[in-house]
């Protein structure tokens, strides 16, 4: 280790040397740098780079074997970021470089739109987001190395926040019907507040199968261990994923003792009563703010479980259920529970097939609940209007 | 199925037409307010500064509740046909249920032939009963083929219906973003208008705000200005008051100041005169003490002789009285000898100094003439050589030639020079003496008195020994000078001649030796002395007139008057002898400056005017001309001189140019020449 050491002094002492050299060189050839301009118009003193900068050059193209930041000035450190390769291995750039030049240049050299406020102004966390998505949503069961993904996972496990997949392919094999495990992955990923998922294979042409659209029951198992597991996941979204009652069941059954889960969204899914009547058990257990299940299947019954569940919730700020069939039955229970509610501000009927009787119901609870937002009662048809509605202050009610 | 590939951007027919109507609405809303802002009238503009902002968030929520619009329309839409596939579904399960039930009925009356051909025995009965089957099996296989038909008709139907829905939503979308990108442009300009507005009214504001305060600034400066220059105004006139009053001022200073002036010069001079008055009186006081000591002197030497004689008488006949006069007399006698001691000290020192200084001088100028005249003489030397080519001889010039030794001579013969120069002098003196007592005139000082009585005793001591030349004096001699100089001086003394007759011969003679040589101031003991001078002096006095009559000639006839082979000294001769030995006997016993004082005297004498002409006259005026003329020439010669000079360098040069050329056409030949050998 000292003759090493000394050995790289001898080199650094050979090489001052050597610049010296050069520099007299320089100095008794000042000719040959007049005779240089003259043959060569382009070439003037200023294309000498100081000595610093070569340093600083040498640093970054060794940056690998010896990567030297936090010791540099504020200046020489905006130079090395400026310049070093964004291809350089993640266990190394992830925990030394902090956020700025660096992880923005890897951004704009991957993908050509970079809307960084979409990130919270962090180009490191965008960096690795994308990152992670892309190579989960490339990921094929059976065929890809989850290992790839988890050795990723541990350098960049502070940085992710969000997550938002928008396709998760299948394995070749014809006979399972499973997707990517997410509970390899969810359980390290400690700061990750945020999970959108859509079961689906985009572009998949001719190749179409309709267990591309679908979950397993076996991915709804795997998945609802894995959000138990992430105990720092605030926002769920699991949209256009064919969930059935069954599927809703399940998740919600892993989900009841959430500590940190704000906001669900079944939207677009083929929950009926049953999975209604599950999600009404989660709405009374957990401290869910905002609940979005439209355009679902959800009918009369699911819509009075709902509604029970309601007139208990203390926590429930927005309920979304638009596009089901709660009809009346439903729309007068849901309206008896405002009675009873006092946190909820925005409430979405729309196209529920509600008619006369929930909005008489409704008026009623105008008149007496001043918590209540807005209410959306759009693409049902109500028939006559009752004044009490319209009298409401800061009150924005959409009809259609 | 179909419900997954919903899209939320549907939209129904009428809902379009309606917002399209609400953006033309818009429009012909915005439009005459563009031609408005044309005319630009302000009261518009203000309305419309009200009014642009309303505008603006207008469309905005137009912008929002466009999408809310079209969410709603197809969630409308949505549920529409959710209704529509319901009752198709509805109609469809009471269709297939009918047919159901027709064919389980169908199904039974099967089954119930089936039974019925089992009771037949007979062939024909069973052939019968199994075309029966036959036919209702083919009847309700019928009917199935029919259900069947007709399911997928309305399948075909259902994907026709989806493929039109699927064409009708994109048209549908194209046709609302068309709608969206109007409603921006729309947007946009409705911007754009607001911004040229609020520029234009920025501008005019500005521009109001501008012309405003330049009219302000101008009014403000204008009156600045004018009471800059009134103030300005105001202060030339000051200032031309101030000066018209310091002008004055100056005017009327000056006048006092010269009238201060010449009081005070008046009084000055009035000071000034009565300053020299008081002085004048001062030096007439301080003459008339200077006469009155002389006066004193004089009358105390007077008396001190009435004294001795009074003595005298007084030994005979003692008396008490006068000597107590005498006694404070000769106090103040010694006193006023004293004081006059003091005095030929002083001027002795002043003749000194006098004497020493003009020597000084007299050897600087002295010198420097001489340096002069050489000077001269070596030009003149070198003209006559150089230019005139004559052999120069040095003038014949006994003083120049001799200049050289003069001065050591000088040095050295000082003395004896002096003595001469002295000697001619007394001689002069002594003429001019005799001729005052030729003339009768009677000495006026005593001083002039004891010059002749010294001229006297001199005459009689002149008939001395001859063996005074030896220097040994017998007494007798001495009486015998001594009664030749009392003989011949005694003149003089005619004091008391019937005292002196009372006293014997020896005595008298001896009284009046005594009081001569009291009054000459010779002791006793320089008788001897003063005999052995007069004799001496006979001598002298033959060799140095005849040297006197050499330089100048003057006394010629004195010196033949002086008879050189007279034994004792010429009676006529005592006089100046005497002189010339109390002279040198003052001399000696006064240290020099006597002497000093006569050979300043004889400076200024004739042979020194000479000398000095001689030196100033060392070139002659004919050598001046010739001089003068020589200057002339060569004058001329120096200007040709220096033209030639000038020449010379032209020459010079034309020369190196001569050999540059040369060299260069030998340069130029040599390397043809060396082509011409190669070739």
């Amino acid at each position: 280790m000292d003759n090493l050491e000394v050995g790289t002094e001898g080199s650094a002492l050979q090489d001052s040397a050597a610049i010296k050299l050069d520099k007299d060189k320089l100095k008794a050839s000042g000719k040959c740098g007049e005779m240089r301009s003259i043959s060569d118009p382009c070439w003037t003193q200023e294309l000498m780079p100081p000595l610093s900068n070569l340093c600083l050059q040498s640093i970054v193209s060794n940056f690998e074997e010896n990567p030297i930041v936090e010791q540099l000035r504020p200046g020489e450190k905006d130079f090395i970021l400026k310049h070093l390769f964004t291809d350089l291995p993640l266990h190394m750039t992830a925990n030394l470089i902090s956020d700025g030049v660096y992880w923005r240049r890897c951004c704009e050299r991957q993908w050509d739109l970079c809307d960084v406020s979409d990130y919270g102004h962090s180009w490191k966390r965008m960096f690795f987001e994308r990152r992670l998505e892309s190579m989960i949503e490339l990921f094929i069961p059976d065929a890809s190395d989850p290992e790839v993904i988890l050795d990723m996972v541990q350098h960049c496990r502070d940085y992710i926040k969000r997550l938002s997949i928008s396709q998760l392919l299948l394995s070749d094999n014809e006979s399972s019907a499973d997707h990517f495990d997410f509970g390899i992955l969810l359980d390290k990923l400690t700061s990750l507040e945020e999970l959108h998922l859509i079961y689906r294979v985009k572009k998949c042409g001719m190749n179409f199968e309709w267990k591309m659209l679908e979950m397993s029951d076996r991915d709804c198992e795997s998945l609802a261990k894995a959000i138990e597991s992430c105990k720092t996941l605030k926002r769920l979204r699991l949209q256009l994923s064919n969930i059935d009652d069954n599927q809703c069941h399940l998740l919600v059954k892993y989900l009841l003792d959430h500590p940190s889960l704000r906001e669900l969204d079944f939207s677009h899914n083929l929950i009926s009563d049953g999975g209604a009547k599950a999600i009404a058990e989660l709405l009374t257990r957990s401290k869910l703010e905002i609940l979005n299940l439209f355009d679902n299947d959800i009918r009369d019954k699911g819509a009075k479980a709902i509604a029970q569940a309601l007139s208990e919730n203390s926590t429930l700020l927005s309920l979304n259920l638009r596009l089901n069939r709660v009809k009346d039955e439903g729309g007068q229970a849901i309206s008896e529970a405002l009675l009873k509610n006092n946190t909820l501000h925005h409430l979405h009927l729309g196209a529920n097939k509600v008619t006369g009787p929930t909005a008489v119901a409704l008026s009623e609870v105008l008149a007496q609940n001043n918590i209540l937002r807005s209410i959306n009662l759009s693409c049902n048809n109500l028939g006559e209007l009752n004044e009490a509605v319209v009298k409401h202050p800061s009150f924005r009610l959409s009809l259609c | 199925m179909e419900e997954v590939d919903m899209d939320p951007e549907k939209a129904s027919e009428p809902e379009n037409v309606e917002v399209k109507s609400r953006v033309f609405t818009l429009e012909d809303d915005k439009d005459p307010g563009v031609e408005l802002s044309g005319e630009m009238s302000e009261k518009r503009l203000q309305e419309r500064e009200k009014i642009s902002p309303r505008r603006i968030t207008n469309l905005q929520r137009h912008l929002t509740t466009l999408v809310t619009n079209i969410q709603t329309a197809a969630d409308a839409r949505e549920s529409m046909r959710r209704k529509e596939l319901e009752e198709a579904r509805k109609m469809r399960l009471e269709l297939l249920e009918n047919d159901m039930k027709s064919s389980q009925e169908k199904f039974e009356e099967i089954t119930r032939g089936w039974s019925l051909t089992k009771e037949k025995v007979s062939a024909q009965e069973l052939q019968e009963a199994l075309n029966n089957q036959q036919l209702l099996l083919t009847s309700l296989l019928e009917d199935k083929k029919k259900v069947i038909d007709e399911l997928q008709q309305e399948l075909k139907l259902g994907d026709d219906h989806f493929v039109k829905d699927l064409k009708k939503q994109a048209e549908e979308r194209d046709l609302m973003l068309e709608r969206m990108e109007d409603q921006i442009k729309t947007l946009t300009k409705a911007y754009r208008e607001e911004l040229a507005q609020t520029q234009s009214v920025n501008q005019r504001e500005t521009k109001d705000l501008l012309t405003n305060d330049t009219s302000d600034w101008e009014q403000r400066m204008k009156k600045l200005w004018d009471t800059e220059q009134a103030r300005l105004a105001q202060r030339r006139k000051t200032v031309e008051e101030y000066e018209a009053k310091i002008h004055s001022l100056i005017f009327e200073t000056m006048d006092k100041q010269t009238a201060t002036k010449i009081e005070q010069n008046a009084k000055l001079q009035v000071l000034e005169r009565e300053h020299q008055k008081t002085l004048a009186s001062i030096i007439v006081v301080r003459l008339n003490q200077i006469k009155e000591k002389h006066e004193l002197e004089v009358l105390t030497s007077s008396r001190v002789d009435s004294l001795q004689t009074e003595k005298k008488n007084a030994v005979a006949k003692p008396n008490n009285q006068p000597r107590k006069t005498s006694q404070s007399l000769s106090k103040d006698y010694k006193q006023s000898v004293q004081q006059y001691e003091r005095l030929q000290k002083k001027l002795k020192q002043i003749v000194v100094a006098d004497a020493r200084t003009f020597e000084e001088m007299w050897a600087t100028v002295e010198a420097e003439v001489r340096q002069l005249a050489e000077r001269a003489l070596e030009i003149d030397s070198l003209i006559c050589r150089q230019h005139f080519g004559v052999a120069w001889e040095r003038p014949p010039m006994p003083l120049a030639a001799s200049s050289s030794s003069f001065h050591t001579e000088r040095q050295t013969h000082r003395p004896a020079r002096r003595a001469v120069s002295q000697l001619y002098h007394t001689e002069q003196s002594l003429q001019r003496s005799s001729q005052r007592t030729t003339m009768g005139v009677d000495a006026e000082t005593e001083s002039a008195d004891v010059d002749h009585a010294s001229m006297g005793g001199t005459a009689t001591q002149s008939e001395g020994d001859a063996e005074l030349e030896d220097g040994t004096l017998t007494l007798e001699t001495v009486t015998k000078v001594m009664e030749l100089l009392w003989e011949e001086v005694g003149f003089l003394m005619e004091d008391d001649p019937t005292l002196l007759a009372s006293l014997e011969k020896e005595e008298q003679t001896a009284i009046k030796l005594g009081s001569l040589l009291f009054s000459f101031g010779i002791e006793e003991e320089d008788l001897p002395k003063l005999a052995h001078f007069l004799l001496k002096y006979r001598q002298q006095q033959s060799e140095q007139t005849e040297r006197v009559c050499d330089e100048t000639g003057e006394s010629s006839d004195q010196a033949a008057a002086f008879d050189p082979t007279s034994d004792l000294i010429h009676p006529n001769h005592v006089l100046p002898a005497l002189k010339s030995f109390l002279n040198q006997y003052m001399k000696s016993r006064q240290n020099s400056c006597q002497s000093s004082v006569v050979h300043t005297e004889g400076r200024g004498s004739s042979e020194d005017k000479a000398y000095w002409e001689s030196l100033g006259n060392v070139i002659p005026d004919s050598k001046v001309q010739l001089w003068e003329e020589a200057e002339k020439t060569l004058t001329q010669y120096i200007v040709i001189l220096t033209d030639i000079c000038a020449l010379d360098t032209e020459t010079d040069s034309l020369r190196q140019q001569n050999a540059e050329l040369r060299m260069l056409l030998q340069q130029s030949l040599n390397p043809q020449v060396c082509h011409v050998t190669h070739q």
